[in-house]
């Protein structure tokens, strides 16, 4: 796209191409605009599972670590309590639409994003 | 009342063709023959189903090309652009899994998706491979996806481990969810039709919730493999659009 301008009927054509890239742009929103039947269900489901699962993992990845190290009970508490944390964080985000993304998203930053996509434009 | 069912044995692995190589069993078993059947299937559906190529598409062309579409949409909406090269990892990933949840609801066929060793292998490679993605695509960047900002620093101290463990748990996630809805599914209908067969006559009630039962169940089966789908385009979103 960056090439010269080439002459009309063809220029005519990469416009037109253009401008709709950019609607197909515009159609894919990060979170938000999927179908609402699509991403109630698909949410729903998600989050079921997620706090219970963060809470067992981390607990017993904590029970692993003080088996290895011999810390008990240590990691296994602070674990716990950093796995609760990190279920509620995972539910807050997928309840809240901010995919499943861990770190925080910031709105200066996704101009940067943005950019990304269209240098990798197929 | 002499019958006995064992909701649980419909999750027994049997092996039909014993293969051991060493001490490693690697047997032929009844799971991995349904996920022979699935992989046929699928490639049946799609080599078979579009070899006409009509413009007008049939019956089966136009199921092939539903399925393509379905998850061509998912991927736009959920990565968009740079997603696209990523489509014949999800697709597989997506028909596999709908048409091994779909094949388990066949009676007296095997619900391969039941087993966390499968369920678990699939989501640690959505989980390796989002995260290889994320390494080639930014290097030391991708490690930002833990650092949340605008934090004082004392505060991280507390913050990344929990943004590192509520990443480490994805595959978890990925994998217990798909597994625990197909276990609880199954088991639930076998007890049920334990009941239907124990109480005579009487048993038509549980008889009846049964069949709705298989109706929920397949909707479980295609909404799993659908959210299986979705959150790898999600972590895979993650990966490439880092932010």
């Amino acid at each position: 796209m960056s090439e010269g301008r080439p002459p009309d009927p063809l220029g005519r054509l990469g416009k037109e191409i253009e401008r709709a890239q950019a609607q197909r742009v515009r159609k894919e929103p990060i979170a938000g605009d999927r179908s609402a039947l699509q991403a109630g269900l698909g949410v729903g489901l998600r989050i079921g599972i997620e706090l219970v699962v963060a809470v067992v993992v981390a607990t017993g990845l904590g029970w692993a670590i003080d088996r290895w190290f011999g810390t008990r009970p240590w990691g296994m508490i602070v674990l716990f309590f950093l796995g609760v944390a990190a279920g509620m964080l995972n539910v807050y985000r997928a309840v809240t639409g901010v995919s499943g993304a861990a770190g925080y998203r910031t709105p200066p930053e996704s101009g940067t994003g943005s950019r990304r996509w269209d240098d990798e434009d197929c | 009342m002499a019958i006995e069912i064992h909701p649980l044995e419909q999750f027994q692995i049997e092996r039909l063709i014993p293969i051991h190589i060493g001490r490693l069993d690697v047997s032929y078993t009844n799971s991995a023959l349904l996920m022979t059947i699935v992989v046929v299937l699928v490639t049946a559906l799609l080599v078979l189903g579009t070899r006409k190529r009509a413009l007008v598409p049939g019956r089966w062309q136009s199921l092939a090309e539903m399925s393509y579409e379905f998850v061509a949409d998912m991927i736009e909406t959920n990565v968009g652009h740079g997603g696209r090269e990523y489509f014949p990892f999800v697709f597989t990933l997506f028909m596999f899994i709908l048409f091994a949840n779909f094949l388990g609801m066949i009676p007296y066929s095997y619900t391969v998706t039941s087993q966390i060793v499968v369920t678990f292998a699939l989501a640690a490679v959505v989980f390796i491979g989002v995260t290889i993605i994320g390494i080639v695509r930014h290097g030391f960047r991708f490690l930002r996806l833990f650092v949340p900002q605008g934090v004082p620093a004392l505060l991280l101290l507390l913050l990344v481990p929990i943004e590192l463990l509520s990443y480490f748990i994805r595959p978890f996630t990925l994998a217990i969810r798909l597994f625990a809805n197909m276990l609880a599914g199954h088991t639930m209908l076998a007890i049920f039709a334990g009941f239907a067969a124990s109480i005579g006559l009487l048993g038509i009630l549980p008889m009846g919730i049964d069949v709705l039962l298989v109706a929920l169940e397949i909707l479980v089966a295609a909404l799993q493999a659908y959210v299986f789908a979705i959150l790898t385009c999600l972590y895979l979103s993650d990966a490439i659009h880092l932010h």
